[in-house]
């Protein structure tokens, strides 16, 4: 389910935006959102989420890439960094259980990708 | 056809973390520390609340901000014990955002309270990805769920600042594996703080409500 709620945060900025673009293009083709691996997100209920939630918007038909950045951490005692695979949090080096994370529990709208109508091209050119 | 590519980078959590920073300003103004209680349905959050009630109204004065997706079955609960409360229904969204509880907040006589309790929508991930202002989040897991929970939620686990173990009063009847359970948990945070309490009997009540009273302010 909670594909669903990060979702609907993504349409809308991704939206958002869309709409503030200018000059207003022909079309939205794709949104690409980077997520840290501490989201537990799965891809394919993302995308079924995504499909669902951009009916009827100006999004319907675009496709959304899903980046997932690995979790990182630093061991607090013995200052070992690299990457952790949730849900064990144990230092690679010395076994210690004392990891910060460095990475992992970002989450952005990286960016859009859009289709300009032909004139508009031409005119830029 | 010409595709352009347009650079966003904008955090998706950028308007829930601006009311959450809003009201952590307005608390913390205000001497009030806020905590916010995280566990799946049924796991026994306001009958902690209720359990508590007792001890800790003799050593703070607190209130109660209730989430839930429909019904006021809980805020009723507590609002029979004389607990100011106030319910927040989340209109079938599956975790309380900050603004509404920001909203909320601004209806109770905050000059009056020490402590504000919130009990999040029952649900152990999404209410664990959304920063409410509070001072610290509780993970509230109940010995019926399973000793593997920490690890199949370890978002959770990991944001939270203390544990509290429900209904331990079923341990005889249950194949729980205490130890495991604690293991699990200092898996994914070895600082975290479990109580073990029992709401039914009051087991364990007083020392995590000393906690809630003694530690978040200065430790946390
Ligand atoms: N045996 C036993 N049962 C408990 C204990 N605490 C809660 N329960 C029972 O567990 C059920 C759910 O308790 P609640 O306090 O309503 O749980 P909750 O987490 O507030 O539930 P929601 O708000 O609906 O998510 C009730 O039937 C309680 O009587 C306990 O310590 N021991
Ligand atoms: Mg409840
Ligand atoms: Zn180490």
């Amino acid at each position: 389910m909670h594909e669903f709620s990060i979702c609907r945060d993504i349409l809308a900025a991704a939206l958002e935006e869309y709409r503030a673009l200018d000059p207003a293009p022909k079309r939205l083709k794709a949104v690409r959102v980077v997520a840290g691996g501490m989201h537990q997100i799965i891809p394919e209920y993302l995308a079924t989420a995504y499909g669902i939630l951009s009916r009827d918007t100006p999004a319907a038909g675009s496709k959304l890439d899903l980046v997932i950045k690995p979790v990182t951490g630093r061991c607090r005692e013995c200052g070992w960094e690299g990457e952790i695979v949730p849900p064990f949090f144990q230092c690679a080096a010395c076994g210690a259980l004392a990891i910060d994370l460095m990475q992992g529990r970002e989450l952005y709208l990286d960016r859009l990708e859009v289709e300009d109508h032909e004139h508009e091209r031409d005119q830029g050119l | 056809m010409s595709t352009r590519e347009i650079r966003v980078y904008k955090d998706l959590m950028g308007a829930n973390e601006k009311w959450a920073g809003a009201t952590r300003t307005l608390l913390s103004d205000q001497d009030v520390v806020m905590l916010n209680l995280i566990g799946s349905p049924g796991a026994g959050k306001t009958s902690l609340l209720e359990a508590m009630t007792p001890h800790l109204s003799k050593q703070a004065r607190f209130a109660v901000l209730e989430g839930d997706i429909e019904t006021t079955r809980d805020a009723e609960r507590l609002d029979r014990l004389g607990v100011p409360v106030s319910q927040l229904l989340s209109g079938g969204a599956c975790h309380l955002e900050a603004r509404l509880v920001n909203q909320a907040l601004t209806d109770f006589p905050l000059r009056d309270l020490d402590l504000v309790f919130v009990e999040n929508v029952g649900n152990m991930v999404c209410p664990a990805e959304f920063d409410i202002g509070e001072k610290a989040k509780i993970a509230v897991l109940s010995i019926t769920e399973g000793e593997d929970k920490p690890l199949k939620y370890p978002l959770l686990f990991r944001e939270a600042r203390a544990v509290v173990l429900t209904k331990t009063d079923l341990l005889p009847y249950l194949e729980f594996d205490l130890p495991a359970c604690r293991r699990n948990i200092a898996q994914i945070d070895a600082s975290l703080p479990v109580f073990e309490v029992s709401a039914m009997t009051g087991e364990g009540v007083p020392a995590f409500a000393d906690w809630v009273i003694n530690t978040p302010q200065t430790v946390l």
